[in-house]
């Protein structure tokens, strides 16, 4: 078990959440899809709960956040370091080849990746083979219809505000 | 293929659009400062309809003087949006054409609603024509014509 519920505070980010379902990350062939309104967490429960519990369960995973362009610099420059010849090439490539590395990796977390290529296979395609499960940030209504995450199961998860008392934030997050 | 293609967007439409792009949307770090710059001088009624406004948003805990990276993404795009938006209000500026990348699939469902709501009255009000980007076109929103432009 990787997130129990129970209430969790972020006092840097004036945020309460009320985890009211078990989320085990580990589980294999899962698509977590992670929903809610803007400022309700998202990210923060990705970065401050999901990352550090993954690290504790010393589970590899790869993460594209949302600010893609920092992201890609510091692709460029790390993959350069690491003495990859990619003065020409694309960002897509890039992604590629970053993936391509990760293979100890098990989960795969996207911040809004899908602003950016709607369409995105091509991610399920790089990573099918060694990832078992995806944490997704989207605002979709649906669940896309990747053909590469067939055989993967949908989990639905929603942020939902239940209060505010000037300062702090209360969120839920629960499973749809 | 390009993921993120900032120059070539301003190549192809700087010209002709005042562009919103979900990670270059202020040049200042709060929204008083980019009051400051956009109007040469602190315009707190333009600063408190900013803030009444994003209430509407669940953005609760907005300040004039909170800088924009403590906000989460989405919040900063609804806040590119609102600060437009007054600024055409405010300036009485009509015919802008306005095109809006990577914006609204930043926003929950909920406030793109009403995002695009208020971007509809400004649209009557002020005869602003409004774009998003679908693939390589641009699509334009609330036009009778539903047109798209390469």
């Amino acid at each position: 078990m990787i997130v129990p519920k129970n209430s969790y505070m972020l006092q840097d980010r004036n945020l309460n959440f009320d985890v009211v379902d078990d989320f085990n990350f580990n589980s294999d062939n899962t698509c977590y899809y992670l929903r809610g309104g803007n400022g309700f967490g998202k990210t923060s429960f990705i970065e401050k709960i999901v990352i550090p519990a993954l690290k504790a369960a010393n589970r590899q995973y790869l993460y594209i956040g949302q600010d893609i362009r920092t992201q890609l610099y510091t692709l460029r420059a790390l993959l350069s370091m690491q003495g990859h010849k990619i003065s020409d090439t694309n960002e897509y490539e890039l992604l590629k080849i970053w993936v391509r590395q990760g293979q100890t990796a098990r989960t795969f977390i996207l911040d809004e990746f899908d602003k950016y290529f709607p369409d995105y296979n091509f991610i399920f395609d790089w990573s099918r083979s060694f990832i078992q499960n995806y944490i997704i940030v989207t605002h979709q209504s649906f669940e896309p219809a990747h053909a590469g995450a067939e055989g993967l199961k949908a989990t639905h998860v929603r942020f939902e505000l239940i209060g505010f008392d000037g300062q702090v934030k209360n969120v839920r997050v629960r499973k749809e | 293929m390009r993921i993120y293609n900032l120059a070539g967007l301003l190549e192809q439409y700087g010209d002709q659009f005042l562009i919103l792009e979900f990670n270059h949307l202020f040049v200042a770090s709060s929204i008083r400062e980019e009051v400051w710059l956009l109007q040469r001088k602190n315009d707190s009624a333009l600063i408190d309809r900013i803030i009444q406004e994003a209430a509407a948003y669940n953005l609760l805990e907005v300040d004039a003087d909170r800088d924009f990276e403590t906000y989460s993404g989405g919040q900063k795009a609804i806040l590119g949006c609102l600060l437009t938006l007054e600024l055409i209000r405010a300036r009485g500026i009509k015919g802008l054409k306005l095109l809006l990348s990577n914006i609204l699939n930043s926003i929950s469902d909920d406030n793109r609603v009403k995002l695009m709501r208020f971007f509809a009255k400004i649209h009557s009000s002020h005869h602003i024509r409004l774009f998003t980007q679908k693939g390589s076109e641009l699509q334009e929103l609330f036009s009778d014509n539903d047109s798209t432009e390469k």
